[in-house]
């Protein structure tokens, strides 16, 4: 039977078990990544080094988990963290960079006509709307998660999905539902 | 179309194009840089509780079977009352201090 977060985390913590803190690594890799790709607008290598360090932070201080939120919640902080601090070195990160659009498509692409339609309505949305856009809308988190991530107020992340909402809807209404 | 099917619509597009990132050997980069030292810090705490224990007993049997420490609870008792309880203020604001400082520097850590 496969442990759940709260097991494996107890396990590095007990333990320093480093098989326990890789499946971590392997059961979040995925939509931590997917965050930090969309964050900065298509950069891959930025996006692993960005995640990497994440991971390389959560197990330094996985003693102050204490479980009060979802490790992924946690984990999604510290990548944001990560990503803010570059960020700050990297204006172009947080601007809208026209040039990011022309990024090399991804083979993963399910349909790349409407993925590439996405991904620039997401990227022409302000970072902070955009953050709150993905947080919530894509990976998930409620929003009182989302404003533990972002390290904003409650009612500033439902402020922002909305506009971010409504933003994605113009931009996309060329090929909504009818 | 109502608010609550676009919003519907939106989420489910969003969460369609974010397609499962194969791990590709990303788990095992990340192993390769997590520092080997964790494990020195369990070693290094039963050191120190060894050697404090050690220093415990030959300090008992030195001291003549910790003679000083009854030496130094007399000694308080007979200190005036007003004395005793601005010491005892001032280890509680020192401890206090102490502790904030500790919680701080974890919570920028943390961040």
């Amino acid at each position: 039977m496969p442990l759940n977060d709260a097991d494996l985390v107890a396990r590095v913590l007990l333990e320093d078990d480093h098989h326990a803190f890789a499946e971590l690594v392997r059961n979040h890799q995925s939509p931590v990544r997917g965050l930090l790709r969309q964050l900065t607008r298509g950069d891959l290598a930025l996006a692993d080094d960005l995640a990497q360090e994440a991971f390389l932070r959560a197990y330094k201080n996985i003693r102050s988990f204490r479980g009060e939120a979802k490790f992924s919640t946690w984990l999604y902080r510290i990548a944001y963290n990560c990503f803010r601090e570059e960020a700050r070195k990297r204006k172009e990160l947080v601007g809208i960079d026209e040039t990011k659009l022309e990024a090399e498509p991804d083979p993963q692409t399910v349909d790349p006509a409407l993925r590439h339609d996405l991904m620039h309505a997401l990227q022409l949305l302000p970072l902070h709307e955009r953050s709150a856009i993905l947080l919530c809308c894509q990976n998930g988190l409620s929003h009182d998660e989302a404003a533990r991530v972002l390290e904003i107020p409650l009612g500033t992340v439902k402020t922002n999905v909305l506009r971010g909402r409504e933003k994605l809807k113009k931009i996309l209404s060329a090929w909504g539902p009818a | 179309m109502n608010d609550q099917f676009e919003g519907d619509w939106l989420e489910r597009r969003l969460r369609d194009e974010m397609p499962y990132i194969n791990d590709d050997g990303f788990t095992a980069r990340v192993l390769q840089q997590l520092p080997a030292t964790q494990s020195r810090y369990s070693v290094r705490a039963a050191v120190l509780l060894c050697l404090t224990l050690l220093a415990s007993i030959i300090t008992y049997f030195v001291s003549d079977g910790g003679r000083f420490l009854i030496e130094a609870v007399y000694r308080l008792a007979s200190l005036p009352l007003l004395f005793v309880g601005l010491l005892a203020i001032c280890s509680t604001l020192l401890v206090t201090a102490l502790a904030a400082n500790a919680a701080l520097s974890t919570a920028r850590t943390e961040r």
